[in-house]
């Protein structure tokens, strides 16, 4: 543990991934801080080179319909009345002087959140050449809210976990691969070749995952086994049921790929769906 | 003043109760990451689709281990790893609580055993994942007996699988009727790749 004089300033500019550490009684007046807080908790907001997602977030969760200022959590213009620092966006080597400065102007005791991706690690641009990496890469940082961005929900969530109000679910996992461990194919009675012109048809009507999800519902229609309405029957039932045009749509395509009808679309789905 | 209070009676209350009834999620919402190492097999497609370098594989060749690494606190929720992933081991959930304390609380990872070349004894790719092409080859109607020759031929690390094609190339007429110079050339590049049969230069 460093003097408290390092954190009070002398060494304003630290070689990049050093990081300050805090004297031993403040540290126990942030625990209470962070255990049993009894006022109010004001928060600043400090981007170090964001790309302003993670502030439409913060701003949307003191919005009406999340109001986080019903829990007392209040955003403040100046670091000097924070009680909460909220580093946003990764750690640029512009950025770093002023997120080192506002870390001084806080009074102690500090709770100090690296929110986002890029709070926490960098995020996408953790390799770039004028990026440090997340927060932590030169003040410490208390608690981590990851998401790009954060929903606003997922940000009270992350301020309740740093004022001690609700508990923390995430863990650290790890898997160790037993004996006999083996990987079962999917979709076990749609021939391989049919299921990719399938996939590749979903996707290019609706998008990558929509295109999944709706490829999915259709696979599942098609290879249940212990179904007694023919195929064509269970499908017009489901998209009955659905009442969407699109999938209904999409279907009808993926459909006509089954039976092997030619498509209207002259790019590759026509050449896979002639191999079906 | 009336008019007013029954808009506000109309309108009720907006704001969520969120921490103390859970939030309602849109069917639609990229939440967590759920990974099931179960049905994983360190294929390292959603590592190469990861544009945040969230996901990332690390090969250990003397331990014979490839580590799978899932970072929650780099990861963007583009759900490309999603797509990519031919046994559905990566699924995204609607969960969205993922704030952490420590650091180390937002890795997973697993770990995977490498199958050994047959002829060179060096670990080259995950058990599971040839465990898994011979499991499609099979439900693609390759007969037993095919089978097991596939098998020898998976189990060959990609190098010796090479030199053994040269060495059959030698043995056909196309080769042994070569002119000097041809022949020569072909004994070169067999020299040129004796050196990969020990691995020394090509690290997986």
């Amino acid at each position: 543990m460093k003097p408290p004089d390092t954190i009070l300033g002398t060494n304003l500019v630290p070689a990049p991934g050093a990081v300050f550490s805090e004297a031993e009684e403040i540290a126990k007046l942030k625990d209470s801080l962070m255990k049993r807080i009894r006022r109010s908790a004001y928060v600043f907001r400090v981007d170090c080179g964001g790309c302003n997602g993670c502030e439409i977030e913060i701003f949307a969760a003191f919005s009406p319909i999340f109001d986080a200022e019903r829990f007392g959590i209040k955003l403040v213009s100046s670091p000097r009345h924070a009680d909460i620092l909220l580093y946003t966006g990764s750690m640029t080597r512009s950025m770093r002087l002023p997120a080192i400065r506002s870390y001084h102007a806080a009074p102690d005791p500090k709770i100090v959140i690296g929110y986002g991706a890029c709070g926490c690690t960098g995020g996408i641009f953790h390799d770039l050449y004028c990026v440090w990496g997340g927060a932590e890469s030169v003040v410490p940082v208390d608690v981590y809210i990851p998401g790009c961005p954060p929903t606003p929900a997922a940000t009270i969530y992350g301020f309740a976990l740093a004022l001690g109000l609700l508990e923390q679910k995430l863990k650290a996992r790890h898997h160790k691969e037993g004996e006999n461990e083996v990987v079962i194919p999917i979709r076990p009675l749609i021939p391989l070749r049919l299921r990719v012109a399938l996939e590749r048809e979903a996707r290019r009507m609706s998008g990558y995952r929509q295109g999944r999800i709706v490829v999915d519902r259709f696979m599942s229609i098609l290879g249940h086994e212990g179904a007694n309405a023919p195929f064509a029957e269970r499908m017009k039932a489901y998209l009955d049921e659905e009442g969407d045009p699109r999938l209904t749509e999409i279907f009808e395509r993926l459909n006509d790929i089954v039976e092997g009808r030619p498509s209207g679309w002259t790019g590759q789905s026509s050449a896979s769906s002639s191999t079906s | 003043m009336f008019k007013l209070l029954r808009e506000i009676v109309k309108t009720g209350d907006v704001t969520t109760r969120y921490p103390k009834k859970p939030f309602p999620i849109s069917p639609n919402f990229r939440g967590r990451v759920e990974y099931d190492p179960l049905r994983c097999m360190a294929c390292a497609a959603c590592t190469i689709a990861c544009p945040a370098n969230a996901l990332s594989m690390v090969t250990d060749p003397a331990a014979g281990k490839r580590t799978w690494m899932f970072n929650y606190g780099r990861c963007v929720v583009c759900a490309r790893c999603e797509e990519v992933c031919p046994t559905e081991a990566i699924v995204l959930s609607g969960q969205f609580e993922l704030a952490v304390r420590a650091k180390s609380d937002l890795m997973v990872t697993a770990e995977f055993s490498l199958v050994t070349c047959r002829q060179c004894d060096t670990p080259f790719a995950p058990k599971k994942e040839v465990d898994y092409a011979m499991a499609l080859l099979e439900r693609a109607g390759v007969n037993p007996h095919d089978l097991e020759l596939r098998r020898v031929q998976y189990e060959t690390c990609p190098e010796c699988r090479r030199l053994n094609d040269f060495a059959r190339l030698r043995e056909t007429r196309l080769v042994s009727g070569l002119d000097a110079p041809a022949a020569a050339l072909v004994a070169d590049l067999v020299s040129h790749m004796a050196p990969l049969r020990s691995g020394a230069e090509l690290e997986p």
